[in-house]
């Protein structure tokens, strides 16, 4: 097996506060993987991590065969839960920061992808509703063609028509040499995507399978086992 | 590099166009007024001081910026396309500085070009004054007071991220910074200028104006040991920015 993120005893602590214990996590190449918990249960710190944008405290993270550096920043594709964008850009100036930045960013396909999205390009990313932001970030992060995609929280605040189009893009997405991971607590709507899942909380990594097994065993959806675990 | 200094551009070239076309065209008013009054020793005096007024606000401004060009990025949520871009964290670094140095080289021409023109316009008799109190020693101590000035801001930046390094969350982190910096300072000058300029005042002393050194100045080598620093502070802050930081 072919693996594209691996953690040993990952931890991270801020201050006294565990946000993650002693993670220990495979992520195999090709697959479609969630993490699911409720909120401020290690989930987004777990990605940021993987971004780069975080240093362990204790244990490692090793993405590609590499720590999280240049490298690994060249093919991960970050989708933040939070507005990332500077606030003098339009959607235009964003599509082309990406593809200044980064290298395997398809200008082609983005501006596909804005169109079936419905944005217009000359528009202000001040000026965007939740929605329509959720949808540019999505557009941009999978516009790349990145080994690990890492999305946090990508249908956060979003209505349920961009659902369904933030839904149809991740699965356009997604070939078998590219990873994707999501993290989310609205297991309805992406358990139709995955493959694997992590039950995440308070740091710890509670309950995991693929999602197949773990529907046949429990006799039921992936959607009613965490409203089970986390109730 | 190049495309991070066109972004750090992009981000700010309004206010960067406004700033320095203010500055020339004020500059040009104020020789138009000088030139058309001749001899009237008030008005250019006037003029000058309007001028180098409006170049001291430019240049403040310019430090204030440079200070929030890496904040913004530490502490806004812009953090985090900033540093997720495949590209060392000293390169983005070095971007915001090549521009601080930019700016700060521009401000330096427009300001001491508008500045020697309007000085040449003085009476013979007060040029001369000025030119023989202006010695050898004006171009190091420019040069110090222009190094020392990014210095400033390195010392910012580095307080800033040891500051983020520290503490996660926002609450405090300007008292710490402003704690570090303050440390900072004091240590720097016990032990890194102070030592010098005991050297300076020792050798002004012994050798009075014969050594062609001053206390203000101290030559080139406060300049080089000024570009020390700033290699000390540009190699703590990446260092802490790549290895140890959380956005």
């Amino acid at each position: 097996m072919e693996y594209v993120l691996t953690t040993k005893q990952l931890s991270k602590y801020f201050y006294q506060k565990k946000a993650l214990d002693k993670i220990d996590i495979n992520i195999e190449k090709g697959k479609i993987y969630g993490i699911l918990g409720p909120n401020g249960g290690g989930k987004s710190t777990f990605l940021k991590l993987a971004a780069g944008l975080l240093n362990p405290t204790q244990g490692e993270i090793i993405i590609d065969n590499k720590n999280p550096g240049v490298y690994t920043k060249s093919i991960v594709s970050y989708l933040p839960e939070i507005n990332y964008f500077y606030k003098w850009m339009r959607i235009k100036d964003a599509l082309n920061f990406f593809n200044d930045l980064y290298a395997d960013f398809d200008m082609e396909n983005a501006e596909k992808n804005i169109e079936f999205m419905k944005l217009e390009e000359k528009e202000k990313i001040t000026s965007l509703s939740k929605g329509m932001l959720g949808r540019l970030k999505l557009t941009l992060a999978l516009s790349r063609k990145a080994k690990l995609f890492l999305l946090d929280e990508p249908l956060n605040g979003i209505d349920p028509v961009s659902r369904e189009k933030i839904i149809t893009s991740i699965r356009d997405a997604f070939n078998k040499k590219s990873t994707i991971v999501i993290c989310s607590h609205l297991i309805y709507y992406i358990e139709k995507l995955l493959d694997y899942v992590f039950f995440m909380s308070e740091g710890q990594i509670i309950l995991a399978g693929g999602v197949e097994d773990l529907r046949n065993k429990r006799s039921m959806s992936i959607d009613k086992l965490y409203q089970e675990v986390f109730q | 590099m190049i495309i991070l200094l066109k972004y750090e551009i992009y981000r700010r070239w309004k206010w960067l166009a406004i700033r320095y076309a203010a500055l020339i065209v004020l500059g040009f008013i104020f020789f138009n007024r000088i030139s058309s009054s001749p001899m009237q020793y008030g008005i250019i005096a006037e003029s000058m001081g309007k001028f180098f007024l409006v170049s001291i606000v430019v240049f403040i401004i310019i430090i204030i910026e440079g200070i929030n060009m890496l904040k913004e990025d530490l502490y806004e949520p812009c953090g985090y396309l900033t540093f997720t871009i495949p590209q060392k964290e000293r390169v983005i670094l070095a971007s915001k500085l090549l521009l601080l140095f930019i700016q700060l080289g521009l401000w330096g021409m427009i300001s001491i070009g508008f500045g020697s023109i309007f000085f040449s316009k003085l009476p013979y008799q007060e040029i001369s004054r000025v030119t023989t109190q202006i010695d050898s020693s004006l171009y190091p101590t420019i040069l110090f007071i222009l190094t020392a000035f990014f210095n400033f801001v390195l010392m910012v930046h580095l307080s800033l991220t040891l500051t983020k390094t520290l503490l996660v969350n926002k609450k405090y982190s300007g008292l710490l910074s402003i704690g570090i910096f303050f440390l900072l300072a004091y240590l720097i000058e016990k032990f890194y200028y102070g030592p010098f300029l005991n050297q300076i005042r020792h050798a002004y002393i012994e050798f009075g104006t014969a050594s062609n050194i001053n206390v203000l100045s101290g030559g080139y080598t406060a300049v080089f040991l000024n570009i020390i620093l700033t290699v000390v502070f540009f190699t703590a802050t990446a260092y802490l920015l790549e290895n140890k930081i959380n956005i």
